[in-house]
């Protein structure tokens, strides 16, 4: 499998490390892993792209998703670690304009603090 | 061809010819491949494979409705001033470029639509990027021109 999506507890947040490829055959694995960690009302969710190697439009669908299932749980959902390519993606989406991004881990922890 | 007044620059050559069997789980496969054939232009890599699958992936999901059995045929070529991709399905006529609608980037999180980003992607990445049909299937041509003060 060329995607993992590791979920642990970071304090009170949980944290997602997104890692290799989220491509059209990958995207629906990651949609299962992110997309439930909304169900707790105001549980936030730091999202690590550090290891992320490649995602594309239908992995890009599915954080837009996430970010839309974090409004209504009242949740935040903060971006971290995303690789030139992969930011220049988010970019080129206009994500980066309404998604929290932060540099790494700790800023993104510093953030919901 | 062989006259010699074309100038270097607009001599090509061809970097990867893959039939790609029109399925999703093959784009892992191509994406090797082309990492491969780019092994000296590293950073065409991620812009390359990312407009590959979202073109292709729309022609094996709405082309050939995940028909079994068709082959994509994807080329690949490079000259000193530009790369030059090319697909060719057996689709009935589509034409991503013009036919699909470019999103609005500027809206909020809860007004973004789901999806269409891929062709906006394609588009944002290659200088110029174009479908021609030819009776037997799409072509669309995508050009990245090499710039070597790309980040200057």
């Amino acid at each position: 499998m060329a995607l993992e999506c590791t979920i642990s507890e970071l304090g009170a947040v949980r944290l997602a490390c997104i890692i290799g490829r989220v491509d059209s055959a990958t995207a629906g694995a990651l949609e299962k892993s992110i997309i439930p960690l909304f169900d707790t009302p105001e549980r936030h969710v730091i999202a690590d792209l550090a290891a992320l190697e490649y995602i594309s439009s239908a992995g890009l669908r599915v954080i837009l998703m996430a970010a839309k299932r974090a409004k209504q749980a009242k949740a935040r959902f903060v971006l971290c670690g995303m690789p030139p390519h992969v930011r220049e993606v988010f970019e080129i989406s206009g994500f980066l304009k309404i998604l929290e991004v932060a540099a790494d881990q700790a800023s993104a922890q510093a953030m919901l603090a | 061809m062989e006259d010699g007044l074309l100038p270097e620059a607009c001599q090509k050559v061809l970097l990867l010819d893959y039939p790609l069997p029109a399925q999703l789980e093959e784009l892992e496969k191509l994406a090797g491949a082309v990492e491969d054939a780019l092994s000296q232009h590293p950073d065409l890599v991620f812009p390359v494979n990312l407009c590959l699958e979202e073109l292709i992936t729309n022609t094996i999901l709405h082309g050939l409705q995940e028909a079994k059995n068709r082959f994509i045929r994807v080329r690949m070529y490079l000259s000193d001033a530009w790369l030059e991709i090319s697909i060719k399905d057996d689709a009935p006529p589509f034409d991503p470029f013009v036919d699909v609608v470019a999103p609005d980037i500027d809206l909020k999180v809860e007004d973004r639509p789901i999806g269409g980003l891929g062709v906006h992607l394609v588009k944002t990445l290659m200088d110029d990027a174009r479908t021609y049909y030819d009776g037997s299937g799409n072509l669309i041509v995508l050009l990245k021109t090499l710039r070597k003060d790309k980040d200057a």
